[in-house]
């Protein structure tokens, strides 16, 4: 399946638009991911582990997209992305940033318990991030621990909290002046 | 290959930039009849562009070639830092306060720092017609710490449970507080509308009720017919064949064409960094250093404000998602350089500041160690309870902290920027006693939890090209015009010689103004 992305404007409204077959749907990440529309740059192994990655620092974040949010933000150019890594000086391209990442969480993960991080227990995961985002664990390579939890963790919180939906649950009015399109 | 367009027509000015000085600047030559272009980096934001939503303003900050960032506290730049036509001051938060006597006297009166070369009531005026152009609100009688100037145009903002909680704690400790004075309308003015204290600030405001470059400036350079042009990376200035003047600009377009735009005045406003990194990139046979640069000060004396985050959880509706992205009160009775043992310098307490659920200040991150269920119990809690206050802490400018060329490249092959940043230990007690002090306070609240930030939010950047009385000590002159070249200016906080314990739009304003109006009187002397 072709799929194409970009940000797009449409009316005012943004959205995350994905061109599936020549047709151009936009979507939240949720929904990308329930219509199961391909990532493009994550391979499925780096998904598997970024989505139980999320899932572990705010359940809900699998499902919410976390995975579809971080992929297609790693197809636009540095300048248009909505990634917090931008805030912090993650430098371009950031793909970099989080296929290194998440490599060194399974290679840790692996050489601790002996399993990529997606297969460890729930307690063993919940155990290995309480590790990882105090500080690197022996041998792990890749952009320092603290970090990498600290920019995925912001990344499961924009999926979860911080879209329309997100405040609904908070119980927050969203209050726009200008909404972003599909709740998003 | 790097194509070379043809050179351009000559401009009476060329402004690298496109933030609030160089808008400011721009709509002031524009309406003075010269012929003024300039150039920004980023994209070509409009009022239309600015989504509520803390995801969507990311586009607003920092989107070109990364800084290299070092040091024990690492320059927080890209937050910080604009990108497209607005700049920084898109996402300002809006808080304007002024800068005190005793901020320009920083060497003479306590032997730390240096001295500005005015003193208060030299920019005080300028203070005075900004906040009459722009629009400010609040309470000038009720701050008791304010230099003197004009009454506020506008009365300030309202207060939400939040701000009234946390302040009768800090009234219990016997700090006082008044409203914040910001650049936002709390009633209708010029066309603007009043706010409507939703917090959406930091994520631009289309309503126009918060002065950002896009309903104050920008529309009058456009109207006097400024050319404005988005997607330009300014890579050197350009000497004459005796490399005594300015007499443009080399850039690269956004897709990678080469220009040169000559001009007969040039402004360097393209924020704290990307102004050295221009003017090392300039380096001649001449100008081995970089342009302005014989003393070696380029790039050195950059400053941050360390910000003492607390928060305080109250087991009620505290009404925190209704405010601003600035604060609802502030205080200033911490200003006194010398009033704390062990501890020198100023800090300003902001209190109420509105809250959102994700992003770098979003409360999310104010239990960074909280993941899984607990995140999301502190979440829900948070959501309603939550109140924040930050002190704004002064650091004292050090030769050390510094913008430098890095070995790294550009994609058009020049070396990117590197900046060196480290708090020295009297910039990490004033950080350790102001935390302190905000602890005391909320604990005398109804709250039912109170903790702090472990380390300095890092905020606020200046300094670097800082003015000075003479070229051995300092990069230009009280106008910003460098010391080395008679037509080459710098605009923005760059210049600051101190940044006391107040955000900087404010001053940034103030001095564009009497920048401006300098070059525009003086004309005749500066371009022959």
């Amino acid at each position: 399946m072709m799929v194409d992305r970009r940000v797009v404007l449409q009316g005012g409204a943004l959205g995350l638009a994905f061109v599936v077959g020549g047709r151009e749907m936009v979507l939240s990440p949720r929904k990308a991911r329930a219509q199961d529309i391909p990532l493009s740059t994550l391979t499925p192994a780096e998904r598997e582990t970024l989505e139980s990655f999320g899932d572990v620092l705010l359940p809900g974040a699998r499902e919410a997209g976390i995975a579809h949010f971080v992929d297609h933000q790693l197809g636009v150019s540095p300048g248009e992305a909505l990634l917090l890594a931008r805030l912090v000086n993650v430098a371009p391209p950031f793909v970099n940033f989080y296929r290194a990442g998440l490599k060194a969480l399974d290679e840790a993960a692996t050489k601790s318990h002996g399993a990529p991080f997606a297969r460890l227990s729930e307690d063993t995961k919940i155990a290995f991030v309480d590790q990882i985002r105090q500080r690197p664990p022996d041998g792990w390579v890749g952009p320092p621990s603290p970090f990498f939890y600290y920019v995925v963790r912001n990344d499961a919180v924009d999926v979860v909290y911080g879209t329309v939906e997100g405040f609904e649950k908070l119980g927050i009015p969203y209050m726009p002046h200008i909404p972003p399109s599909a709740k998003w | 290959m790097v194509s070379t367009a043809p050179t351009r027509e000559r401009a009476d000015v060329l402004i690298v930039g496109g933030g609030a000085a160089a808008l400011l600047m721009a709509a002031k030559l524009g309406a003075a009849g010269k012929r003024v272009v300039v150039l920004e980096q980023g994209p070509d934001f409009t009022l239309n562009d600015l989504i509520s939503s803390q995801i969507w303003a990311r586009r607003l900050k920092w989107g070109g070639t990364p800084m290299l960032l070092e040091g024990r506290h690492p320059v927080g730049f890209a937050y910080n830092a604009g990108w497209g036509v607005g700049g920084a001051a898109l996402h300002q938060f809006g808080n304007w306060p002024r800068l005190h006597p005793e901020d320009f006297r920083m060497k003479s009166l306590h032997g730390r720092g240096a001295d500005w070369p005015i003193d208060y009531a030299e920019l005080r005026p300028y203070y005075d017609r900004i906040q009459e152009e722009v629009g400010l609100a609040g309470d000038a009688l009720a701050e008791t710490w304010r230099p003197e100037g004009a009454p506020y145009p506008m009365p300030p903002t309202r207060i939400f449970k939040h701000a009234e909680l946390m302040a009768e704690g800090f009234h219990k400790i016997g700090i006082r507080t008044a409203p914040m004075p910001v650049a936002i309308n709390t009633v209708e003015r010029d066309g603007r509308a009043a706010c409507i204290y939703d917090g959406w600030c930091e994520a631009g405001c289309p309503i126009g009720a918060l002065a950002n470059p896009q309903v104050t400036y920008l529309p009058v350079a456009i109207k006097a017919g400024v050319e404005i042009r988005s997607g330009c990376y300014v890579t050197r200035v350009l000497l004459d064949p005796r490399q005594q003047r300015a007499v443009g600009v080399e850039y690269y377009d956004s897709e990678g064409t080469r220009h040169e735009q000559p001009a007969k005045l040039v402004v360097l406003a393209a924020f704290v960094v990307e102004n050295p990194r221009i003017l090392f990139n300039s380096a001649t046979e001449k100008h081995p250093a970089g342009l302005g640069n014989p003393n070696g000060l380029l790039g050195r004396a950059i400053m941050t404000h360390a910000g003492a985050n607390v928060w305080a959880m109250f087991d009620e509706d505290v009404e925190n998602h209704l405010g601003l992205s600035a604060a609802l009160l502030m205080s200033q009775d911490g200003y006194g350089k010398e009033s704390r043992s062990g501890a020198f310098g100023s800090y300003t307490w902001t209190i109420g500041i509105a809250q959102k659920p994700n992003d770098v200040l979003g409360f999310a991150n104010a239990r960074g160690a909280l993941f899984g269920a607990a995140l999301h119990e502190f979440m829900r809690k948070a959501a309603r309870g939550v109140g924040k206050v930050q002190a704004v802490c002064e650091e004292i400018p050090t030769p050390e902290n510094r913008v430098l060329l890095s070995d790294q490249k550009d994609r058009f092959g020049l070396p990117r920027a590197r900046v060196i940043h480290n708090f020295e230990e009297n910039a990490v007690k004033l950080f350790e006693f102001a935390r302190d002090e905000g602890i005391r306070a909320l604990r005398q609240t109804r709250a039912v939890d109170v903790w702090a930030g472990p380390t300095p939010n890092i905020s606020h950047v200046a300094g670097g090209t800082p003015m000075g009385r003479d070229a051995a000590s300092s990069i230009t002159d009280s106008y910003g015009r460098m010391h080395t070249f008679p037509n080459l200016f710098v605009a923005g906080a760059g210049l600051f010689t101190t940044e006391g314990a107040v955000h900087p739009t404010f001053t940034v304003h103030a001095l564009a103004l009497r920048s401006v109006e300098h070059i525009i009187d003086r004309w005749g002397g500066l371009v022959e």
